[in-house]
């Protein structure tokens, strides 16, 4: 009777009590829709540190990792291989060599790993193969030809191996793309130059069109000019085992675009014979073996045993090679739950409000119920029943909506392109997959309640405490 | 059967300055089944008085026993739910609850009392019979004449049975038409389920249905006379 006479009672002012349930709404909204986001982005980072960076565990010698000293790597490299694949949890494993170099053009040089790797062992364990820009050639496509290196696009633009130039198939594809006719002909005027880098060509555009038109037709024109000459030469110089420098040409096999700009610009996948034989290095010893889980949930437990059965190596897991991946994902949850308690709080003050005016509006109506004898329990209850109440069937609603925005935000994702630059910086897609798990959506149910409780406490003391003679005589 | 006994009853209201004896030694005894009305100018004690024997507000000096039981020794929650079982109160503005219907409100007391749904609703339809809104059991207050709204008060008053009701000023906002209504029906269900009822009032039409009137003065009794 108290619930069913409290779910009534929040709907005598119906506009109060909507406009209540419409602020939690929109705070729900607000806060989960937020967490979604940074959950996507989380998780979509992971992914891809996981899938394109690291893999779930990697072995190397103690010292390897602190100094990229060659001399420290791993001997007998084909038995630890046989016996990690052996194991039922153990999805792929691969070996690399590591060395630390420069990569030169002729205009331009900038320092890099060089990862000498299988090409299709690697295909088991990374995804970095998919990441090919189109157009740029593909991944050690051609077995015959050793020089040919993966790179990433960001070195690429860094080596001016990516060029800018308009010309009229650039013309025509901008044109169909829909760029208006006035800025077509403002940058025809660079028709036949050619830009060695994103710098000059971003000046030479910026001279012809509008901070407006920049900002939006920028990032197409950019894309369409840049221009890439098929198998560009480069070289890649470094020491080799015995402390002499050394080198070698390549060609660009192809280019890989991720949204790590960090990673894009530093790390150069070469085939292992190649670089095994470039820096001397004896068969069957690597630097570094990488593997590839059946389930990311085992990594800690596998890496305990891996710990157990080769002392005297390095046995890393992706938490532990990139603390900032684990932060995130340890202390995501935690961010989250503080976050909603925020916004909850907010709203909170609005319900305290909300049942304050409740109980002075009903203080007559209060007494005649304490004088026709319902004890103060009931009528706390009934309070606090209707603040809950109110609390959830805003809560409800936020989460309803929230639900059904991050459904269809998680299939085509929400597009941060104009500030695509700087999450691929941190090494964040700009392009994010909202992403929420149920587990959420019941704490914050359960927070909801809560709110709702410590929201109704204060308004139904205040009940508590009318004098029933006093409260009949007010009008 | 004495169900009430009032024994030099005073009530002080302390203000700033003096002290206002807004009830002043009254002694008097109330048998079941009567048909009581006080009377008095205003600020006379009466509605302090009905306070007292209902529970809502406490004597500073002398005893109320309803049933024997003294209420100055039951604490506070223990008078509430002395309150539910034995007193019923009709109020001069209805105060029933806007957004139940004339079932509901009627039903409400047994609810608290944990009355069974069969014999909830054998009583209430009981008492809707009674005071004449069969046919408005699903109306909600606003949706109910004065009068109307306050046949169902008298019915939740007498829902879980009482020793007695409490009725303060209940024809004040009533016509004619709807006070003559009421007290019919009161006196009818004051003879069928022999319940004490006990009004304050300045009615005349009341006062002539009361078998008993006692007259209240500057809050003391001046005469209290029984009718045949």
């Amino acid at each position: 009777m108290i619930t069913k006479t409290a779910w009534k009672n929040i709907w005598r002012n119906k506009i109060r009590s909507l406009v209540v349930i419409a602020s939690v709404t929109i705070g729900i909204f607000a806060g989960v829709f937020a967490v979604g986001v940074m959950n996507g982005a989380i998780d979509q980072r992971i992914d891809e540190v996981i899938d394109n960076e690291i893999s779930h565990i990697q072995i190397t010698h103690t010292d390897f990792r602190s100094n990229n000293d060659l001399a420290c790597n791993i001997k007998d490299v084909s038995r630890l291989e046989e016996y990690i694949s052996g194991i039922e949890e153990v999805q792929a494993v691969s070996d690399r060599l590591f060395v630390v170099g420069m990569a030169n053009t002729a205009r331009k040089s900038t320092g890099v790993n060089i990862i000498g790797i299988d090409p299709d062992k690697e295909k088991e364990i990374f995804g970095l193969y998919n990441e090919l820009k189109p157009g740029t050639g593909d991944y050690f496509g051609d077995p015959d030809r050793e020089e040919l290196a993966y790179i990433g696009f960001d070195l690429a633009k860094n080596l001016n191996i990516i060029r800018y130039e308009i010309n009229d198939n650039v013309i025509d594809e901008l044109k169909s793309a829909g760029l208006p006719a006035e800025i077509l002909t403002e940058i025809s005027k660079f028709s036949g130059e050619r830009f060695d880098n994103e710098r000059s060509f971003k000046k030479a555009m910026r001279s012809v069109i509008s901070a407006k038109n920049e900002s939006g037709y920028g990032k197409l024109i950019l894309e369409k000019s840049q221009t890439f000459r098929e198998r560009a030469k480069f070289t890649l110089t470094f020491v080799d085992s015995n402390n002499q420098l050394t080198g070698g040409v390549f060609r660009v096999g192809g280019i890989y675009n991720i949204p790590n700009s960090m990673f894009e610009s530093g790390q150069v996948f070469v085939q292992d014979r190649i670089l095994r034989r470039l820096i001397e290095f004896p068969e069957n010893t690597a630097h570094q073996i990488v593997i590839r889980l059946k389930d990311v949930d085992d990594t800690r437990s596998m890496t305990k045993k891996l710990r157990t059965d080769f002392p005297e190596l390095e046995v890393l897991n992706w938490k532990e090679i990139q603390p900032d991946m684990a932060m995130m994902s340890d202390f995501a949850g935690v961010m989250y739950g503080f976050f909603m308690v925020i916004i909850l709080a907010a709203l909170a003050f609005g319900i305290v409000n909300t049942m304050l005016m409740v109980v002075l509006e009903r203080i007559k109506e209060l007494g005649m119920l304490t004088a026709i004898g319902m004890n103060k329990k009931k009528v706390f209850r009934m309070i606090m029943t209707e603040s809950v109440f109110l609390s959830l069937a805003g809560g409800v609603s936020g989460m309803v909506v929230s639900w059904i925005i991050i459904k269809i935000t998680s299939t085509r994702g929400i597009n941060f392109g104009s500030m695509q630059e700087g999450f691929e910086a941190m090494g964040f897609s700009s392009h994010i997959y909202p992403d929420i798990g149920i587990d959420f959506f019941l704490i914050v149910t359960l927070l909801i309640i809560i709110t709702g409780v410590l929201s109704s406490v204060y308004p139904a003391f205040k009940a508590l405490k009318l004098d029933p003679a006093e409260a009949l005589r007010t009008e | 059967m004495k169900v009430l006994e009032l024994n030099n009853v005073h009530k002080v209201y302390n203000t700033t300055h003096i002290e206002v004896h807004a009830v002043n030694d009254v002694s008097l005894n109330f048998e079941e089944g009567e048909f009581a009305a006080i009377v008095g100018p205003s600020g006379s004690g009466k509605t302090t008085l009905l306070n007292m024997i209902g529970g809502l507000d406490m004597p500073t000096e002398g005893r109320i026993l309803v049933n024997d039981t003294d209420l100055s020794t039951l604490k506070s929650s223990a008078i509430i739910d002395f309150r539910m079982r034995n007193i019923g109160f009709v109020f001069q503005s209805y105060n029933l609850i806007p957004v139940l219907t004339a079932k509901e409100n009627i039903e409400f007391i047994m609810n608290l009392q944990k009355w069974s749904r069969k014999k909830r609703d054998e009583r209430t339809m009981e008492l809707l019979k009674a005071v004449g809104l069969e046919d408005r059991i699903n109306s909600r207050p606003a949706q109910l004449s004065g009068g109307q709204q306050q046949r169902v008060a008298v019915a939740r008053a007498l829902a879980s049975k009482p020793r007695f009701v409490l009725a303060d000023e209940p024809t004040a906002n009533l016509d004619t038409k709807s006070t003559e209504t009421l007290l019919d029906i009161m006196e009818k269900l004051n003879r069928d389920e022999n319940i004490t009822f006990i009004f304050s009032t300045h009615d005349a039409r009341v006062v002539k249905k009361a078998r008993r009137v006692i007259t209240l003065e500057d809050g003391k009794v001046v005469s209290d006379k029984t009718r045949r």
